[in-house]
Protein backbone atom coordinates (compact mmCIF):
# COMPACT_ATOMS: atom_id res chain seq x y z
CA UNK A 1 0.00 0.00 0.00
CA UNK A 2 2.76 2.39 1.01
CA UNK A 3 4.66 1.67 -2.20
CA UNK A 4 1.54 2.31 -4.29
CA UNK A 5 0.88 5.60 -2.52
CA UNK A 6 4.49 6.66 -2.96
CA UNK A 7 4.34 5.80 -6.66
CA UNK A 8 1.11 7.81 -7.11
CA UNK A 9 2.63 10.78 -5.27
CA UNK A 10 5.75 10.60 -7.45
CA UNK A 11 3.69 10.50 -10.65
CA UNK A 12 1.58 13.45 -9.46
CA UNK A 13 4.69 15.43 -8.60
CA UNK A 14 6.26 14.73 -11.97
CA UNK A 15 3.04 15.78 -13.70
CA UNK A 16 2.84 18.99 -11.72
CA UNK A 17 -0.28 17.81 -9.90
CA UNK A 18 1.15 18.64 -6.49
CA UNK A 19 2.49 22.18 -6.34
CA UNK A 20 6.22 22.15 -5.81
CA UNK A 21 7.48 24.51 -3.14
CA UNK A 22 4.00 25.31 -1.82
CA UNK A 23 3.73 28.67 -0.19
CA UNK A 24 3.64 28.63 3.59
CA UNK A 25 0.41 29.44 5.39
CA UNK A 26 1.86 32.80 6.39
CA UNK A 27 1.76 33.98 2.80
CA UNK A 28 -1.75 35.30 2.80
CA UNK A 29 -3.15 31.87 3.53
CA UNK A 30 -2.33 30.68 0.00
CA UNK A 31 -1.87 26.94 -0.02
CA UNK A 32 -0.75 26.34 -3.60
CA UNK A 33 1.46 28.23 -5.98
CA UNK A 34 -0.54 29.92 -8.69
CA UNK A 35 0.98 30.20 -12.20
CA UNK A 36 1.57 33.96 -11.86
CA UNK A 37 3.41 33.38 -8.63
CA UNK A 38 5.57 30.64 -10.07
CA UNK A 39 6.48 33.01 -12.89
CA UNK A 40 7.12 35.80 -10.37
CA UNK A 41 9.43 33.58 -8.32
CA UNK A 42 11.30 32.49 -11.43
CA UNK A 43 11.81 36.06 -12.58
CA UNK A 44 12.53 37.80 -9.29
CA UNK A 45 14.19 34.88 -7.46
CA UNK A 46 17.61 35.25 -9.07
CA UNK A 47 18.18 39.00 -8.49
CA UNK A 48 21.27 37.99 -6.48
CA UNK A 49 22.77 36.73 -9.74
CA UNK A 50 21.88 39.81 -11.79
CA UNK A 51 25.52 40.73 -12.35
CA UNK A 52 26.29 37.33 -13.82
CA UNK A 53 23.55 37.45 -16.50
CA UNK A 54 24.33 38.26 -20.11
CA UNK A 55 22.62 41.27 -21.73
CA UNK A 56 20.32 38.86 -23.61
CA UNK A 57 19.31 37.09 -20.43
CA UNK A 58 18.64 40.42 -18.73
CA UNK A 59 16.57 41.64 -21.67
CA UNK A 60 14.56 38.43 -21.57
CA UNK A 61 13.90 38.82 -17.82
CA UNK A 62 12.77 42.42 -18.37
CA UNK A 63 10.37 41.28 -21.10
CA UNK A 64 8.98 38.61 -18.76
CA UNK A 65 8.47 41.30 -16.07
CA UNK A 66 6.49 43.40 -18.55
CA UNK A 67 4.40 40.40 -19.57
CA UNK A 68 3.64 39.51 -15.96
CA UNK A 69 2.60 42.99 -14.82
CA UNK A 70 -0.94 42.95 -16.31
CA UNK A 71 -1.61 39.62 -14.58
CA UNK A 72 -0.52 41.05 -11.23
CA UNK A 73 -2.75 44.08 -11.72
CA UNK A 74 -5.78 41.79 -11.75
CA UNK A 75 -5.06 40.44 -8.25
CA UNK A 76 -6.86 41.61 -5.10
CA UNK A 77 -5.77 44.98 -3.66
CA UNK A 78 -3.24 43.59 -1.21
CA UNK A 79 -1.46 41.17 -3.51
CA UNK A 80 -1.52 43.68 -6.37
CA UNK A 81 0.20 46.25 -4.15
CA UNK A 82 2.77 43.81 -2.78
CA UNK A 83 3.69 42.02 -5.99
CA UNK A 84 3.60 44.93 -8.45
CA UNK A 85 6.00 46.83 -6.17
CA UNK A 86 8.27 43.84 -5.88
CA UNK A 87 8.14 43.26 -9.63
CA UNK A 88 9.04 46.89 -10.25
CA UNK A 89 12.04 46.52 -7.97
CA UNK A 90 13.40 43.47 -9.74
CA UNK A 91 12.62 44.85 -13.19
CA UNK A 92 14.40 48.06 -12.17
CA UNK A 93 17.45 46.11 -11.07
CA UNK A 94 17.66 44.09 -14.30
CA UNK A 95 17.30 47.26 -16.38
CA UNK A 96 19.97 48.94 -14.25
CA UNK A 97 22.43 46.07 -14.65
CA UNK A 98 21.71 45.86 -18.39
CA UNK A 99 22.35 49.59 -18.73
CA UNK A 100 25.57 49.34 -16.73
CA UNK A 101 26.78 46.42 -18.90
CA UNK A 102 26.04 48.43 -22.03
CA UNK A 103 27.90 51.44 -20.67
CA UNK A 104 30.90 49.23 -19.79
CA UNK A 105 31.10 48.14 -23.42
CA UNK A 106 31.14 51.69 -24.75
CA UNK B 1 17.09 103.56 17.68
CA UNK B 2 13.70 104.50 19.00
CA UNK B 3 11.98 102.64 21.77
CA UNK B 4 9.22 101.62 19.34
CA UNK B 5 11.75 100.02 16.97
CA UNK B 6 13.36 98.05 19.80
CA UNK B 7 9.97 96.77 20.95
CA UNK B 8 9.07 95.86 17.35
CA UNK B 9 12.34 93.95 16.86
CA UNK B 10 11.88 92.15 20.20
CA UNK B 11 8.35 91.15 19.24
CA UNK B 12 9.53 89.91 15.86
CA UNK B 13 12.26 87.81 17.48
CA UNK B 14 9.79 86.38 19.98
CA UNK B 15 7.40 85.41 17.21
CA UNK B 16 10.22 83.56 15.42
CA UNK B 17 11.17 81.45 18.47
CA UNK B 18 8.83 78.55 17.68
CA UNK B 19 10.19 78.43 14.13
CA UNK B 20 13.78 78.28 15.37
CA UNK B 21 12.84 75.57 17.86
CA UNK B 22 11.15 73.59 15.09
CA UNK B 23 14.12 73.68 12.74
CA UNK B 24 16.54 72.40 15.40
CA UNK B 25 16.15 68.65 15.41
CA UNK B 26 16.31 66.82 18.69
CA UNK B 27 18.84 64.01 18.61
CA UNK B 28 16.91 60.80 19.26
CA UNK B 29 17.76 58.68 22.28
CA UNK B 30 19.34 55.27 21.53
CA UNK B 31 16.02 53.42 21.87
CA UNK B 32 14.23 56.01 19.73
CA UNK B 33 16.68 55.86 16.82
CA UNK B 34 15.06 54.21 13.81
CA UNK B 35 11.55 54.76 15.16
CA UNK B 36 8.94 55.16 12.43
CA UNK B 37 5.44 56.46 13.01
CA UNK B 38 2.97 55.00 10.51
CA UNK B 39 -0.31 56.79 10.10
CA UNK B 40 -1.76 55.89 6.71
CA UNK B 41 -5.25 55.39 7.98
CA UNK B 42 -4.93 54.79 11.73
CA UNK B 43 -6.33 58.12 12.91
CA UNK B 44 -9.04 58.03 10.27
CA UNK B 45 -10.11 54.74 11.84
CA UNK B 46 -9.99 56.25 15.35
CA UNK B 47 -6.82 54.32 16.18
CA UNK B 48 -3.54 55.72 17.46
CA UNK B 49 -0.77 55.75 14.81
CA UNK B 50 1.59 52.78 14.76
CA UNK B 51 5.00 53.17 16.38
CA UNK B 52 7.47 50.87 14.66
CA UNK B 53 10.84 50.24 16.30
CA UNK B 54 13.53 49.23 13.83
CA UNK B 55 15.86 47.90 16.55
CA UNK B 56 13.36 45.26 17.66
CA UNK B 57 13.03 43.94 14.13
CA UNK B 58 16.54 44.30 12.74
CA UNK B 59 17.98 41.99 15.39
CA UNK B 60 15.92 39.23 13.74
CA UNK B 61 15.89 40.02 10.03
CA UNK B 62 18.12 41.62 7.44
CA UNK B 63 16.82 44.80 5.78
CA UNK B 64 16.19 42.89 2.56
CA UNK B 65 13.68 40.48 4.05
CA UNK B 66 11.31 43.29 5.04
CA UNK B 67 12.05 45.91 2.40
CA UNK B 68 12.28 43.58 -0.62
CA UNK B 69 10.68 40.21 0.12
CA UNK B 70 7.84 41.48 2.30
CA UNK B 71 7.60 44.73 0.36
CA UNK B 72 7.80 47.56 2.90
CA UNK B 73 8.71 50.88 1.26
CA UNK B 74 11.76 52.81 2.33
CA UNK B 75 9.85 55.89 3.43
CA UNK B 76 7.25 56.08 6.17
CA UNK B 77 3.81 56.04 4.62
CA UNK B 78 4.99 55.00 1.15
CA UNK B 79 3.71 51.42 1.48
CA UNK B 80 0.12 52.35 2.23
CA UNK B 81 -0.39 49.47 4.66
CA UNK B 82 -3.99 48.74 5.60
CA UNK B 83 -5.32 46.53 8.37
CA UNK B 84 -6.81 44.18 5.78
CA UNK B 85 -3.32 43.67 4.25
CA UNK B 86 -2.04 42.49 7.64
CA UNK B 87 -5.09 40.31 8.19
CA UNK B 88 -4.45 38.64 4.83
CA UNK B 89 -0.94 37.75 5.97
CA UNK B 90 1.07 40.43 4.20
CA UNK B 91 3.28 43.28 5.47
CA UNK B 92 3.22 43.15 9.32
CA UNK B 93 0.99 40.08 9.02
CA UNK B 94 3.79 38.20 7.23
CA UNK B 95 5.28 37.44 10.64
CA UNK B 96 2.66 38.75 13.05
CA UNK B 97 0.17 36.06 12.11
CA UNK B 98 -0.27 34.30 15.43
CA UNK B 99 1.61 31.30 14.01
CA UNK B 100 5.25 32.22 13.50
CA UNK B 101 7.23 30.99 16.49
CA UNK B 102 9.96 33.16 18.00
CA UNK B 103 11.80 32.09 21.15
CA UNK B 104 9.23 29.37 21.71
CA UNK B 105 6.27 31.78 21.54
CA UNK B 106 3.94 32.56 18.66
CA UNK B 107 4.14 36.14 17.45
CA UNK B 108 0.97 38.08 18.14
CA UNK B 109 -1.39 38.54 15.21
CA UNK B 110 -1.44 41.98 13.61
CA UNK B 111 -4.92 43.48 13.11
CA UNK B 112 -8.22 41.68 13.50
CA UNK B 113 -11.53 41.99 11.70
CA UNK B 114 -13.54 42.19 14.94
CA UNK B 115 -12.95 44.48 17.88
CA UNK B 116 -13.11 42.67 21.21
CA UNK B 117 -11.56 43.75 24.52
CA UNK B 118 -8.80 41.19 23.99
CA UNK B 119 -8.17 42.43 20.44
CA UNK B 120 -8.08 46.00 21.67
CA UNK B 121 -5.20 45.21 24.01
CA UNK B 122 -3.38 43.61 21.10
CA UNK B 123 -4.00 46.65 18.85
CA UNK B 124 -2.24 48.85 21.42
CA UNK B 125 0.98 46.90 21.00
CA UNK B 126 1.51 48.60 17.64
CA UNK B 127 -1.02 51.46 17.62
CA UNK B 128 0.80 53.01 20.54
CA UNK B 129 1.62 56.63 19.73
CA UNK B 130 0.90 58.76 22.79
CA UNK B 131 0.23 55.69 24.93
CA UNK B 132 2.43 54.23 27.61
CA UNK B 133 2.90 50.79 26.05
CA UNK B 134 5.78 48.64 27.24
CA UNK B 135 7.54 46.52 24.63
CA UNK B 136 8.16 42.87 25.48
CA UNK B 137 11.87 43.40 24.83
CA UNK B 138 13.70 45.90 26.99
CA UNK B 139 16.13 47.95 24.89
CA UNK B 140 18.78 48.29 27.59
CA UNK B 141 18.66 44.63 28.52
CA UNK B 142 18.90 43.67 24.84
CA UNK B 143 21.71 46.09 24.00
CA UNK B 144 23.82 45.53 27.14
CA UNK B 145 25.87 42.57 25.79
CA UNK B 146 26.23 44.03 22.27
CA UNK B 147 29.29 45.93 21.01
CA UNK B 148 28.87 49.64 21.49
CA UNK B 149 28.80 52.46 18.97
CA UNK B 150 28.75 56.16 19.75
CA UNK B 151 25.72 57.18 17.74
CA UNK B 152 22.35 55.90 16.53
CA UNK B 153 21.12 53.04 18.70
CA UNK B 154 24.53 52.96 20.39
CA UNK B 155 24.97 49.45 18.98
CA UNK B 156 27.57 48.34 16.44
CA UNK B 157 25.16 46.06 14.54
CA UNK B 158 27.74 44.91 12.04
CA UNK B 159 30.14 43.81 14.75
CA UNK B 160 27.30 42.24 16.72
CA UNK B 161 26.57 40.00 13.75
CA UNK B 162 30.25 39.22 13.21
CA UNK B 163 30.50 38.15 16.86
CA UNK B 164 27.42 35.95 16.47
CA UNK B 165 25.46 37.94 19.06
CA UNK B 166 22.66 38.59 16.59
CA UNK B 167 21.73 36.36 13.67
CA UNK B 168 19.42 38.30 11.34
CA UNK B 169 17.55 35.90 9.07
CA UNK B 170 18.07 36.36 5.34
CA UNK B 171 14.86 34.62 4.33
CA UNK B 172 11.25 34.42 5.38
CA UNK B 173 9.42 31.28 4.42
CA UNK B 174 6.70 31.92 1.91
CA UNK B 175 8.14 35.28 0.89
CA UNK B 176 11.78 34.83 0.00
CA UNK B 177 12.88 32.83 -3.00
CA UNK B 178 15.89 30.57 -2.76
CA UNK B 179 19.03 32.55 -3.40
CA UNK B 180 22.51 31.63 -4.43
CA UNK B 181 25.41 33.23 -2.64
CA UNK B 182 26.04 36.54 -4.27
CA UNK B 183 29.13 37.51 -6.21
CA UNK B 184 29.77 40.98 -4.84
CA UNK B 185 31.49 43.95 -6.41
CA UNK B 186 34.81 45.05 -5.00
CA UNK B 187 35.10 47.86 -2.44
CA UNK B 188 35.88 51.23 -3.97
CA UNK B 189 36.92 54.68 -2.84
CA UNK B 190 35.07 57.93 -3.43
CA UNK B 191 37.09 61.13 -3.28
CA UNK B 192 35.46 63.97 -1.36
CA UNK B 193 35.62 67.46 -2.79
CA UNK B 194 36.72 68.98 0.52
CA UNK B 195 40.48 69.07 0.85
CA UNK B 196 41.85 67.05 3.74
CA UNK B 197 38.65 65.04 4.15
CA UNK B 198 39.46 61.31 4.18
CA UNK B 199 38.21 59.24 1.24
CA UNK B 200 35.01 57.29 1.60
CA UNK B 201 35.56 53.56 1.38
CA UNK B 202 32.39 52.01 0.12
CA UNK B 203 32.00 48.31 0.69
CA UNK B 204 29.52 46.55 -1.57
CA UNK B 205 29.98 43.40 0.46
CA UNK B 206 28.93 45.03 3.73
CA UNK B 207 25.85 46.47 2.08
CA UNK B 208 24.71 43.54 -0.04
CA UNK B 209 24.84 41.08 2.82
CA UNK B 210 21.88 42.84 4.45
CA UNK B 211 20.29 44.62 1.49
CA UNK B 212 20.75 42.53 -1.64
CA UNK B 213 20.93 44.54 -4.88
CA UNK B 214 17.45 45.82 -5.67
CA UNK B 215 16.98 47.66 -2.41
CA UNK B 216 19.57 50.23 -3.53
CA UNK B 217 19.59 49.95 -7.34
CA UNK B 218 18.13 51.76 -9.11
CA UNK B 219 15.71 53.51 -6.74
CA UNK B 220 18.30 54.97 -4.39
CA UNK B 221 21.45 54.85 -6.53
CA UNK B 222 20.42 55.36 -10.12
CA UNK B 223 23.77 56.12 -11.80
CA UNK B 224 25.28 53.24 -13.77
CA UNK B 225 28.74 54.62 -14.39
CA UNK B 226 31.05 55.10 -11.44
CA UNK B 227 32.08 58.73 -10.98
CA UNK B 228 29.13 60.17 -12.90
CA UNK B 229 26.88 60.62 -9.87
CA UNK B 230 27.59 63.43 -7.45
CA UNK B 231 26.60 63.25 -3.84
CA UNK B 232 26.51 66.10 -1.36
CA UNK B 233 26.21 65.99 2.40
CA UNK B 234 23.21 68.33 2.14
CA UNK B 235 21.37 65.85 -0.13
CA UNK B 236 22.41 62.93 2.05
CA UNK B 237 21.18 64.65 5.20
CA UNK B 238 17.85 65.18 3.42
CA UNK B 239 17.54 61.42 2.98
CA UNK B 240 18.90 61.05 -0.55
CA UNK B 241 21.43 58.36 -1.59
CA UNK B 242 23.28 57.12 1.55
CA UNK B 243 20.83 59.17 3.61
CA UNK B 244 17.98 56.81 2.73
CA UNK B 245 19.29 54.60 5.54
CA UNK B 246 22.09 56.53 7.22
CA UNK B 247 19.90 59.31 8.51
CA UNK B 248 17.23 57.29 10.18
CA UNK B 249 18.14 53.64 10.77
CA UNK B 250 21.72 52.67 9.94
CA UNK B 251 24.53 54.49 11.80
CA UNK B 252 23.98 58.24 11.37
CA UNK B 253 25.97 60.87 9.48
CA UNK B 254 27.49 62.19 12.72
CA UNK B 255 29.63 59.04 12.77
CA UNK B 256 31.91 60.51 10.06
CA UNK B 257 34.77 58.02 10.31
CA UNK B 258 32.58 55.03 9.55
CA UNK B 259 32.43 56.19 5.90
CA UNK B 260 35.33 58.62 5.60
CA UNK B 261 37.57 55.77 6.52
CA UNK B 262 40.67 56.10 4.38
CA UNK B 263 43.51 58.02 6.05
CA UNK B 264 44.40 61.32 4.36
CA UNK B 265 47.42 60.82 2.18
CA UNK B 266 50.41 62.96 3.29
Amino acid sequence: MFRQLAAVALVLCLCGGIPVGAVAQSNGGTQSVEPWQREFDEICGPTHDAMTFTPDELASLIARCDALLPKLQKLDDTRRKVFTNRLQMCRGLYAYVLESKKSEKK
Amino acid sequence: MSRKTIVAVALLLLSCTPLIAQTKKKRPLPYEYGRVVINNSSERSNMAPVVFEHWIHRRRFTCRVCHVDVGFGMRAGSTGIKAIDNERGFYCGSCHNGKLMVDGKSLFQACAPTMTAENHKRCDRCHSLGKNVQTEVDFFQFSAPLPKERFGNGIDWEKAEEMGLIKPATELEGFSGRKNSMATQKDFALNPKVEGMPDIIFSHQKHTVWNGCELCHPDIFVGVKRGNSHYSMVDISEGKSCGACHVSVAFPLTDCQRCHAKPVQP
